[in-house]
């Protein structure tokens, strides 16, 4: 039993040795037990399918028949493609239109909720998060229905006031910014929950030193609150970013990927290999994401180390 | 931060942010109002008149030719049975794993502890096509253990239970450990009571996270007896697509909204009933 770290306050000394005493060698068994369930799940279903995938990803396997290596063809079709490349651009310019605006609203809209005297504030909390807990598709079918070009609510909405109608979805201009607010509708709730969360962590303290002082309350946001949320902020613009890297569903069922394309995401595309049975060329792209993914999260968190301090 | 201090200015700010508060939460719940409102519409007027709600004319033929024509049935059931497979490994081996990481000490903890982290770290879109392939070799693709096993230990939730975990002072631990309890007995009789605000969260986390996967089902099912509510869900948009042109879009319309009404309202009351636990949830997994 001594294997409790917390039992034993004199081994916390430096790394335990557990082969101190031979009473110790009863227990080391029990801590792994209990985390051998997640590693034997993960070499099943994360690291064999991962390193079969890598072999696959040097194939042209359509699915059946045989495994025919062709080295790095796959790699070179794709970074020599202008799909992909737009894939990823077309990722790009969701994140543009999501995380700023977002990141910056999340953090007015705590900001405001975070004023003293306010009442209501859990009311407002309980409200804003519920379409992050919407169902994603139903709500991207709802947003369909919402944004068609010819029976839609929202072009009634413009004719009503004189203005001209928009095909929302079939149109290469509209068709990322209406789903764009199709996220920012469903995850708004969740950053600010998150950025609540960081001003409520700021000890009153801060506040009362920028009191004397005679600070107003827009001031003391913006010159004490604001730099003490860094953290929180970056780690949600970490989350929001990895996130769109991996957008998939919302163009999936809104779009499909059109009008022309103009909303294949990275995981969109991804996805349409295993439609089109490409499961080689599927593979090698999926390595390519996932060093990209890890490209991103590296930098992120190098940003993340910086602004700690 | 007194009464005293309180000037005008600060008051009509006061005005202003309750004011902006009220249309956010307009914009917020204007879609969902209309999904609901539209749903009980005769069809022809979602379409002729999509902004108006006339509650005498309110009607229940979109829901009764939605539930004749859509397997919403199939799909509700399909979500319960991997809800309560999932959800029952992930409660069962998560908190388990949160323990040893929390309270043992044992050689590779943190290189273990590390590891589990960098999983985090991999998406799950990058491993759909792998995972496809392997379940098409074991004969999973179309299975109940295909859709529920892969991923219902994660990492996250290891990570999030060690940090609740770890809360729990030590003498109690110790106050066990005198009583002769084995390590299993120590979880069941100490931990266990201790965490089960924690457990709580958890178990609402993993509810929404089940009942709202997508890429996962629909990529390892193509039966439609296997189909889960939300897939059944997006296949009703291509009903939509080939409606427009042989089909009422009028009636195609109401029962997709009575469709995705019965899908998110459940879940909507389920959030505001437990959403002190679910803000707990984010919080912890946020800020740590």
């Amino acid at each position: 039993m001594s294997q409790l770290a917390a039992a034993r306050p004199a081994v916390d000394t430096g790394r335990a040795s557990p082969r101190r005493r031979s009473r110790r060698r009863r227990w080391p068994l029990a801590p792994y037990l209990m985390i051998l369930p997640f590693f034997l799940s993960f070499v099943a279903f994360g690291a064999y399918p991962l390193l079969f995938a890598l072999r696959l990803s040097f194939t042209n396997w359509r699915g059946s028949g045989e495994l025919r290596w062709i080295g790095l063809g796959n790699y070179t079709y794709l970074l020599g493609s202008s799909e992909f490349w737009a894939s990823l651009a077309n990722s790009g310019v969701m994140w543009l239109l999501i995380v700023p605006v977002q990141t910056i609203g999340a953090v007015a809209i705590a900001g405001a909720l975070s004023r003293a005297g306010l009442r209501g504030r859990g009311f407002f909390r309980t409200t804003l998060i519920i379409p992050f807990v919407t169902p994603l598709i139903a709500m991207a079918q709802v947003w369909i229905l919402l944004f068609d070009a010819d029976f839609g609510a929202v072009n009634a909405a413009l004719e009503a006031v004189g203005l001209p109608s928009v095909g929302w979805l079939t149109t290469t201009a509209w068709a990322k910014p209406t789903i764009a607010l199709l996220v920012l509708w469903k995850t708004t709730g969740f950053a600010i929950v998150i950025m609540l969360a960081a001003i409520q962590g700021i000890p009153d303290e801060v506040y009362e030193a920028a009191a004397i002082d005679g600070a107003g309350s827009w001031h003391k946001f913006w010159s004490i609150t604001v730099p003490l949320m860094r953290r929180a902020i970056a780690f949600y613009v970490v989350i929001a970013t990895l996130g769109i890297s991996q957008m998939f569903a919302e163009p999936y069922v809104m779009t499909k990927g059109g009008p022309y394309n103009s909303t294949v995401t990275s995981g969109l595309f991804l996805y349409n290999h295993i439609t089109t049975s490409d499961l080689g060329l599927g593979a090698a792209n999926s390595f390519l994401l996932v060093i990209l993914v890890f490209l991103l999260s590296l930098v992120s968190v190098r940003l993340l180390r910086s602004k700690e301090d | 931060m007194s009464a005293k201090t309180t000037t005008v200015p600060e008051r009509l700010r006061t005005i202003l942010v309750y004011a902006g508060m009220g249309l956010l939460l307009a914009a917020f719940l204007y879609p969902l109002w209309w999904m609901v409102s539209s749903s009980f519409k005769p069809g022809s007027e979602i379409v002729t008149s999509p902004l108006s709600f006339d509650p005498r004319k309110i009607t229940f033929d979109n829901y009764r030719a939605m539930f004749a024509s859509v397997p919403i049935w199939t799909g509700f059931l399909n979500t319960a049975i991997i809800l309560v497979l999932k959800g029952g490994i992930t409660l069962v081996f998560c908190p388990l794993a949160g323990f040893a990481f929390a309270k043992y000490r044992f050689p590779g903890k943190n290189f273990l502890f590390g590891f589990i982290l960098l999983t985090l770290m991999l998406p799950t879109l990058v491993l759909v096509i792998p995972l496809l392939l392997e379940m098409s070799v074991l004969g999973w693709v179309n299975t109940y253990q295909g859709l529920v096993l892969p991923g219902a230990i994660d990492a996250f939730s290891i990570f999030w239970m060690r940090q609740v975990i770890a809360g729990i002072p030590d003498e109690l631990l110790e106050a066990g450990r005198l009583d002769g309890c084995s390590a299993l007995g120590l979880y069941r009789r100490i931990v266990l009571p201790v965490i089960r605000p924690g457990l709580a969260a958890l178990a609402v986390l993993t509810f929404l996270n089940v009942y709202n996967d997508f890429l996962w089902p629909v990529v390892v099912v193509n039966d439609e007896s296997k189909f889960t509510l939300q897939v059944v869900l997006s296949n009703l948009s291509q009903a939509i697509a080939s409606a427009q042109v042989d089909l009422n879009p009028a009636s195609i319309w109401g029962q997709l909204l009575a469709a995705t009404t019965v899908a998110s309202i459940p879940v909507v009351i389920l959030f505001v009933l437990l959403q002190r636990h679910f803000v707990r949830g984010i919080l912890a997994g946020s800020t740590k």
